[in-house]
C-alpha cells in the first residue's frame, strides 16, 4: 500500500515548470507535463501543455497538446489546441487538430490551418481494407 | 518570479538567469544564475555558476562556481569547485577538486 502510493507521488508531478521573466534559454526544451514560459527562449519546444506568458517568448517550433499564447511566438504552432490571448503575437503558421480560439486584439501573421491526423489515418486503413476484400474476392 | 524547473522537463542548452533557479529536472548545459538550487531528482551536465548560493541535492557532472556552495547529503557531484565558503553534508557522493577563493575573481562575472 505504501510503496504504491509513494510510486504515484513520484510518477504524478504536481504544478508546472516556469520559466522566469529573467530567463534566457537557448536550445530545446522537452516537457512531459506543464510549462509556462515568462522569459526569452530561442529553440524548439515540445510539451503536452504550454503556456507563453505575457513577458514571455519563443523563437521557435512549438510542438504540443495545448498551446496558449498570451505574450510573443515566432515560428510555427503544431498542438492540438491552440488559445491566442488578446495581447498574443504569432509570427508563424498555426496548425491544430480540435481547437482554435483567438480573443479580439491578438496579432497574427500566417497560415493557419486545421489538420486531421485521425481521419487521413482512417481513410488509409479504409483503402487497405478494400484492396483486401478485392484481393480475396479476386 | 524566480523559474522553477520540474523533474518532468527536460532541457538541452545554455540558461542565463537574473534571478534564483530551482531545478528538479534534467539540464544539458551550462546555467548562469543569481542563485541555483538543485533538488533530489536534479541532473545537470555542465557547469553552474552563480553570484550567490548553489545548493546541490542532485547529481552535477560540472564545474560549479559560487560564493557559497552546499551539497546536500543526497548530492552526488564531480567536478571543479571555486567558492568562497563550503558546505558538505554527511552522505555527499563527491569526486571534485575544490578551490577556496579570497576575493570575488572575475570568473564568477562573466
Amino acid at each position: 500500500m505504501f510503496f504504491k502510493s509513494d510510486k504515484k507521488s513520484q510518477d504524478q508531478v504536481h504544478g508546472f515548470s516556469h520559466l522566469g521573466e529573467n530567463l534566457c534559454f537557448e536550445g530545446e526544451i522537452d516537457c512531459k507535463g506543464e510549462i509556462e514560459i515568462a522569459g526569452k527562449v530561442k529553440g524548439n519546444v515540445r510539451a503536452k501543455k504550454l503556456r507563453i506568458l505575457e513577458t514571455g517568448s519563443i523563437k521557435g517550433l512549438v510542438q504540443a497538446d495545448d498551446v496558449e499564447v498570451l505574450g510573443y511566438m515566432v515560428g510555427n504552432i503544431e498542438s492540438v489546441n491552440i488559445h491566442v490571448g488578446n495581447k498574443g503575437v504569432v509570427r508563424g503558421d498555426l496548425r491544430f487538430e480540435s481547437n482554435l480560439s483567438i480573443l479580439e486584439g491578438a496579432d497574427i501573421f500566417g497560415h493557419v490551418q486545421k489538420n486531421k491526423k485521425e481521419k487521413a489515418k482512417r481513410s488509409d486503413t479504409d483503402k487497405v481494407k478494400y484492396l483486401e476484400h478485392n484481393k480475396i474476392a479476386s | 518570479m524566480p523559474s522553477v524547473i520540474l523533474r518532468d522537463t527536460k532541457l538541452q542548452g545554455n540558461i542565463i538567469e537574473k534571478d534564483s533557479i530551482t531545478i528538479d529536472g534534467i539540464i544539458v548545459g551550462d546555467i548562469k544564475a543569481e542563485e541555483v538550487i538543485i533538488n533530489e531528482n536534479g541532473i545537470i551536465t555542465g557547469s553552474l555558476t552563480a553570484d550567490n548560493n548553489i545548493e546541490v541535492g542532485g547529481q552535477v557532472t560540472g564545474d560549479l562556481s559560487s560564493d557559497r556552495i552546499h551539497l546536500n547529503n543526497s548530492a552526488k557531484v564531480r567536478g571543479k569547485l571555486s567558492h568562497r565558503n563550503l558546505v558538505v553534508d554527511e552522505g555527499a557522493q563527491l569526486e571534485i577538486a575544490s578551490l577556496t577563493r579570497k576575493k570575488i575573481t572575475n570568473n564568477n562575472k562573466e
